[in-house]
C-alpha cells in the first residue's frame, strides 16, 4: 500500500511537472532528470554497451521530449513515452553504427561488466551476487538488441508487458514471444558459459 | 501438445510474470504435480529474480550538468535561427514594399515601357538577393568558426 501510494505520488509529481515544461518552466526539465537519470541511463546503456554513447543519447533524449512536449498526451504513461523516445534514438544510433538487422547476436560487450558496480548485504553475499550479476550481464551484452530491450524493461524497469508494447510500438503478442526467446536465449549463453 | 509440453513451454514467462490469469493457474496446477517442471519453473525463477539484481551502471558524475547546458544551448541555437528567419522574412516584405513603392514612383516620374522597367527591376532585384545571400553566407560562417 505504501509502495502503491509512493508511485501515485510520484506519478502525480511527474505529472505536474510535465504541466510546467509545457509552460516552458527553467525548473521542470532539471527535476526530470534528476529524477530519471539512473534508470534512463541504465537503459540506453544496456541497449547501447558503451557509457559515452549512452550518454549522448541521454542528453539527446531530453532534447527530443523538449522538442515533442507540447503534442506530449497527459492520458499517456510518462515513462512508456520518455523511454519509447530513448528507445527509438538508441535503435537509430545501433542501426547506423552496424548497418546490420537489430536481432543479430553480438559477442562483444564485456568490457562492459568491469564498469558495473556491486550491491549487497554482506561481503561474501556481495562478492557472490557481483560475479552471478556480472556473468548475467556478460550474457545479456551477447544477445540481440531487440532482446535486451525487452529484458532490461521487464526485469529491471519492472514495467507491464503493455507499457513495454507501447515503449517498443510492438503488439503485446510480440512482447511475450520476445521476451520468451530471450530467456531461453539467456539461459542457453549461461548454461554454455558454465560448461566452458 | 500434451499438457506437459504446453507447460514447459510457458515456465520461462511464467518467471517473469508474464502469463494471463489462465495460462498462470495452468502452469501452477501442472507444476504442483510434476516434478521436473517444478524444478525447471525453480530454475527460471532464480533467473528472474538475478535479473532483477543486475549490477547497476552508475550515471556518469556531472551528467545532469551537462545534459542541462547541452540544452540551453540547442535553445539558445534555435533561439537564434528562429531570430535570423524572422528577420529575414521581415526584410523581404520590407524590400518587397520599398521596391514596388520606388518603382511606382520612378515610373511616375520618369515615364518609359513596362518591359524597360521589367528588365531593370529583375537586373537590381537580383543584383540585391546575391549581395544578401553573400552577407548572410559570411555571418553564418563567423558563428560557426565561434
Amino acid at each position: 500500500m505504501i509502495l502503491a501510494a509512493a508511485m501515485s505520488l510520484e506519478a502525480f509529481t511527474t505529472h505536474r511537472e510535465v504541466a510546467l515544461l509545457k509552460k516552458r518552466h527553467p525548473d521542470a526539465i532539471a527535476e526530470l532528470i534528476g529524477r530519471y537519470q539512473h534508470r534512463l541511463y541504465r537503459f540506453l546503456v544496456r541497449m547501447v554497451q558503451d557509457p559515452a554513447t549512452a550518454e549522448d543519447l541521454f542528453q539527446q533524449t531530453w532534447i527530443r521530449l523538449l522538442e515533442k512536449v507540447g503534442s506530449y498526451d497527459a492520458r499517456r504513461n510518462f515513462d512508456a513515452w520518455l523511454f519509447a523516445i530513448a528507445r527509438n534514438l538508441a535503435i537509430d544510433h545501433l542501426r547506423r553504427r552496424r548497418g546490420v538487422s537489430l536481432d543479430e547476436e553480438d559477442d562483444s560487450g564485456l568490457a562492459m561488466v568491469d564498469r558495473l558496480s556491486a550491491g549487497g548485504p554482506d561481503a561474501l553475499e556481495q562478492l557472490l551476487d557481483f560475479e552471478r550479476g556480472a556473468m548475467l550481464a556478460t550474457a545479456i551484452a551477447g544477445l540481440p538488441a531487440i532482446h535486451r530491450e525487452v529484458l532490461t524493461l521487464r526485469f529491471e524497469e519492472d514495467m507491464k508487458l503493455e507499457q513495454i508494447a507501447e515503449v517498443a510500438a510492438i503488439p503485446l503478442s510480440t512482447v511475450k514471444s520476445r521476451l520468451h526467446r530471450a530467456l531461453e536465449s539467456l539461459r542457453v549463453r549461461i548454461e554454455m558459459g558454465k560448461d566452458l | 501438445m500434451t499438457e506437459h509440453e504446453f507447460v514447459r513451454a510457458m515456465l520461462a514467462l511464467a518467471a517473469a510474470d508474464a502469463l494471463d490469469p489462465t495460462e498462470q493457474r495452468r502452469v501452477d496446477q501442472h507444476a504442483r504435480e510434476c516434478d521436473l517442471c517444478r524444478k525447471d519453473l525453480e530454475t527460471w525463477a532464480a533467473y528472474a529474480q538475478s535479473l532483477r539484481k543486475l549490477p547497476q551502471p552508475a550515471a556518469p558524475a556531472g551528467m545532469v550538468q551537462r545534459t542541462q547546458a547541452r540544452i540551453l544551448q540547442e535553445r539558445t541555437a534555435a533561439e537564434n535561427r528562429r531570430t535570423s528567419e524572422l528577420m529575414l522574412g521581415a526584410l523581404a516584405i520590407f524590400g518587397w514594399g520599398s521596391g514596388w513603392a520606388f518603382w511606382t514612383v520612378a515610373r511616375a516620374i520618369i515615364g518609359g515601357s513596362l518591359l524597360t522597367w521589367l528588365l531593370a527591376s529583375t537586373v537590381l532585384v537580383w543584383m540585391t538577393a546575391g549581395t544578401a545571400a553573400v552577407m548572410l553566407g559570411r555571418s553564418g560562417q563567423m558563428r560557426r568558426s565561434l
